[in-house]
């Protein structure tokens, strides 16, 4: 059930999505936000839309598995899109029944929030398919390294991330385990009111944090006898390089911000 | 050259305030030298200080007293730290906690990153290390996709590429099955033969020692033994005082040679000895004909009329209480991570049976076993317990849980209470049932599972590994089980820790009439101690028999990458040396009757 959660994981595949910088496909992350953010008009969505499925259909990660990442988000999309259909008024009523009342504007509301919601969600979730967590702390490091200089711990905080996700995956195989050792002891964890339930879960966290303790501490031990030093100077295996093709990327993403400005302000 | 003079180490208790509480001597005048090029076992039981003792080796634990030197950079000194971190490398026992990136080549990458080498020279680096351990081909691969094998392989890669002149491996193998474990040893002999690294490995199992160039064992802090490995293994007195089982080839030959000297590195060895000895004998007495005669190989009784086992006789229900029917299990069917781990599989099994389930990592073990009291429900077919499906709406899962109890690996994931006492009677509590009952129940389950009263009150966080165990089982134990199923109930214990268990599930078995099912990867166990075992081969059962008819078929188990147990290798051994074979044979106590009715030689008696 836990294991379910696939966005956030790196799809593995050989596309020229995935070839980019990362640092390339976070500014583009965020520049794609940016454009769903600046203006409801159906132009700027239809073009942000393209632009989205030009890059899955490059990225090589296939449409369903995209898909299966937005289910466990699925309920909080379809219940805002409703909030706002039925409970947002306007001037011209199309449907009326008892306290629920639309009118065309709370339609098109709903249709560009949900849009926008799946949209967000499908961009940001392309990244992390396309980019492997070493190469996106990386390329957090890089781009916040001018920080660095005002003594903010910007390499440390890149580390602490990429091992968090790397341990992401053993602690949920672990939780896995310990609720089915524990099912096994007659817990019934689907039994019982909300409270009952977490009270329930609450056996759960002991065997999970003593053993996140000592993983931790058993890692700190290892990184140690590698020489590891906080505050030292590392240099990397893989040091970030761009190439012409992230120039290129970098000028696309130019484009499509001066498109969507020119749209906004200018059309 | 490592070089320990008197080291003493001390760990600090201190109170809440800080304050010193008491100390406690882990390491206690330890004298040494470890040679370039020297492969070093380090032997004792859970708890004797070798851990510590292989810590303060790369100085991330430093002398309370004494020195220890590397290539005379003394360890008490600050500036030599990261110096001496680098000429001695340390890999550690759990795999999965010592990776810190989530690619191969990065993990490997990490130590010459710390460096700071240029990455032409980690990518250099890197790769030597990598080829090194056999695992170049794999450079890009996520971490989390390795066998256990494999991930221990990429840490000593890790280690290696910081090029250190010393490796020390803290029981490597501890967490590994008998696949990762090959793997890992033949590994580090590689390194010390092909490399000349000096290896210092410590380590429980014995098997690994004995290829080492010297033993060293540590009892209680200090050094009490120190010689090659032939000398160690005989000194029965030293072995048996120090918790160690010595390797079966040496276990053998101490009881059937009456004293004399030799080394037996493998069976093989053993199986030439045992002809030797066995031929003067023989020879002498003019009866080589007669052993000749009796080259004529029998074959196994089936299940059936079984009077091979010499075990006790399952006699309570003629019916079996849990029955699987054509059962097949699929992870995410329907998706592109479909898997199917169990196919079809059709077995009963009885109270008062002692079964063991064989099959290497993937199997489908644990996935079986987790079908037998519905944590998993099948696919396909159904399992029955009384006659009756315990997936349908209308027998109770707590009922099934009950009757059906488990034993995990790592017994800390079953507990779920602050005290020993609160964790046992927390299964009958779920139970509904009067408190008197569920109080009397959780204090004999204890009692039988030999837990004193005063441990009661305590964490069962802070009982040793064995302990855990036995209070995961009373806790099973204290819902009044028909069966106990237990996955590999004996990882990392140490020899005498592994012996009770095994012991006490046996007599259980017998006088509670329990029915228990292990699962294990080790083939001795099984031998040991099962009446009856089922073999797994790719989710399909393979074997359901005897010990001993399952184990006459070693070629097909080995193409499956299982073993057979060294008694049954030994009989084959020498059945191929003329003497007569011996299919029945799958427990170590039987085979050594049997050579010493062979050579006429007893245990103490001196020829």
């Amino acid at each position: 059930m836990i294991r379910d959660i696939t966005i956030g994981q790196y799809y593995p595949a050989k596309s020229p999505v995935h070839r980019l910088d990362p640092r390339v496909k976070l500014l583009g992350t965020l520049v794609f936000v940016i454009s769903l953010f600046i203006e409801k008009n159906v132009l700027i969505y239809g073009i942000a839309t393209i632009v989205l499925i030009v890059l899955i259909a490059l990225s090589r990660v296939p449409f369903s598995y995209m898909l299966k990442g937005l289910k466990p988000i699925m309920f909080l999309l379809i219940f805002t899109c409703a909030m706002n259909l039925f409970f947002v008024r306007g001037e011209h009523l199309i449907w009326h029944w008892h306290f629920i009342s639309i009118y065309t504007e709370s339609v098109s509301r709903a249709l560009f929030l949900g849009v926008r919601l799946t949209e967000l969600i499908l961009g940001s979730a392309l990244m992390t398919y396309t980019t492997t967590p070493t190469e996106l702390t990386d390329g957090l490091e890089k781009a916040f390294s001018p920080l660095a200089k005002l003594h903010l711990p910007i390499h440390e905080v890149a580390l602490m991330m990429s091992i968090t996700l790397r341990f992401i995956p053993i602690l949920t195989e672990e939780l896995d385990r310990i609720m089915k050792a524990q099912s096994a002891r007659c817990v019934d964890f689907d039994e019982g009111g909300i409270i009952k339930r977490i009270k329930k879960m609450s056996t759960l966290l002991m065997p999970l944090f003593s053993s996140a303790l000592k993983r931790a501490g058993d890692l700190a031990l290892a990184m140690e006898a590698r020489c590891y030093q906080a505050g030292q100077a590392r240099t990397k295996l893989h040091p970030l390089k761009y190439r012409k093709s992230d120039m290129a990327a970098y000028c696309l993403i130019f484009v499509y911000l001066s498109v969507i400005i020119y749209i906004k302000y200018i059309y | 050259m490592i070089q320990i003079k008197q080291l003493i180490f001390k760990y600090i208790r201190r109170d809440i305030d800080g304050n010193e509480a008491g100390s406690e001597t882990v390491l206690d005048g330890i004298n040494l030298q470890i040679n370039e090029g020297e492969f070093v076992a380090i032997l004792g039981r859970n708890g004797s200080g070798k851990s510590t003792f292989a810590k303060q080796l790369n100085a991330i634990l430093r002398p309370s007293d004494g020195r220890v030197l590397v290539d005379g950079l003394d360890s008490n000194d600050d500036d030599n730290k990261y110096k001496i971190r680098r000429k001695a490398g340390m890999v550690f026992q759990n795999p999965d906690n010592q990776m810190v990136a989530s690619v191969v080549c990065e993990d490997v990458a990490f130590g010459p990153e710390n460096l700071g080498f240029k990455p032409d020279e980690i990518k250099d680096k890197v790769d030597n290390a990598l080829r090194a351990v056999h695992m170049w081909n794999q450079s890009d691969v996520a971490t989390g996709r390795l066998s256990g094998g494999q991930k221990q392989r990429v840490a000593i890669a890790g280690v290696l590429a910081m090029e250190p002149d010393y490796i020390i491996l803290d029981e490597p193998t501890a967490m590994l099955d008998p696949e990762g474990r090959k793997e890992v040893i033949e590994t580090v002999i590689r390194l010390n033969k092909e490399k000349n690294m000096t290896v210092v490995l410590i380590t429980h199992n014995i098997e690994e020692a004995i290829n080492a160039d010297r033993v060293i064992v540590i009892e209680n802090g200090r050094v009490c033994a120190d010689d090659k490995p032939d000398k160690i293994f005989m000194d029965k007195e030293l072995i048996d005082k120090n918790g160690i089982t010595v390797p079966f080839e040496y276990r053998v030959w101490r009881e059937i040679s009456g004293g004399r000297k030799a080394t037996v590195k493998n069976i093989e060895q053993l199986a030439d000895k045992i002809a030797d000895i066995a031929g003067d004998r023989v020879e002498h007495a003019g009866c080589r004909t007669e052993l000749a005669r009796h080259r004529v190989q029998t074959v196994a009784e089936p299940y059936s009329d079984n009077k091979c086992t010499g075990t006790h006789n399952i006699s309570v229900d003629d019916e079996p209480l849990l029955v699987l029917k054509d059962v097949s299990y699929v992870y995410n069917p329907n998706t592109a991570y479909e898997k199917t781990a169990v196919k079809d599989i059709s077995a009963a099994f009885k109270r008062g049976e002692f079964v063991g389930i064989a099959g290497h990592t993937g199997s489908g073990k644990s996935t079986l076993i987790q079908l037998f009291n519905g944590l998993l429900s099948p696919t396909n077919g159904c399992v029955m317990y009384e006659g009756k499906d315990i997936n349908s709406k209308e027998t109770s899962k707590k009922y099934v849980r009950s009757k059906i109890g488990m034993v995990f690996q790592y017994p800390e994931h079953q507990m779920v209470k602050d005290t020993v006492y609160g964790d046992v009677i927390f299964g009958p509590g779920n139970l509904n049932l009067d408190k008197a009952e569920c109080e009397k129940r959780a204090k004999a389950s204890l009692s039988m599972v030999g837990i004193p009263e005063e441990m009661w009150d305590k964490s069962p966080l802070q009982l040793s590994g064995g302990q855990k165990r036995r209070v995961a089982i009373a806790g099973v134990l204290a819902m009044k089980p028909d069966f106990i199923i237990l996955d590999e109930p004996a990882a990392g214990l140490d020899a005498e820790g592994k012996r009770e268990i095994f012991d006490w599930l046996r007599k259980t078995c017998v006088d509670d009439n329990i029915g228990i099912i292990l699962v294990s990867h080790s083939m001795e166990d099984i031998a040991e101690y099962t009446d009856r075992m089922i073999v797994l081969n790719d989710g399909g059962l393979i074997y359901d028999d005897i010990p001993a008819t399952v184990f006459s078929h070693s070629e097909e188990l080995r193409k499956m990458g299982l073993d057979v147990p060294c008694a049954v290798r030994l009989m084959n051994e020498l059945s191929l040396r003329g003497f007569p074979g011996c299919p029945d044979i799958v427990k170590e106590k039987d085979a050594i009757d049997k050579i010493r009715m062979w050579t006429g030689l007893g245990g103490n008696e001196n020829d």
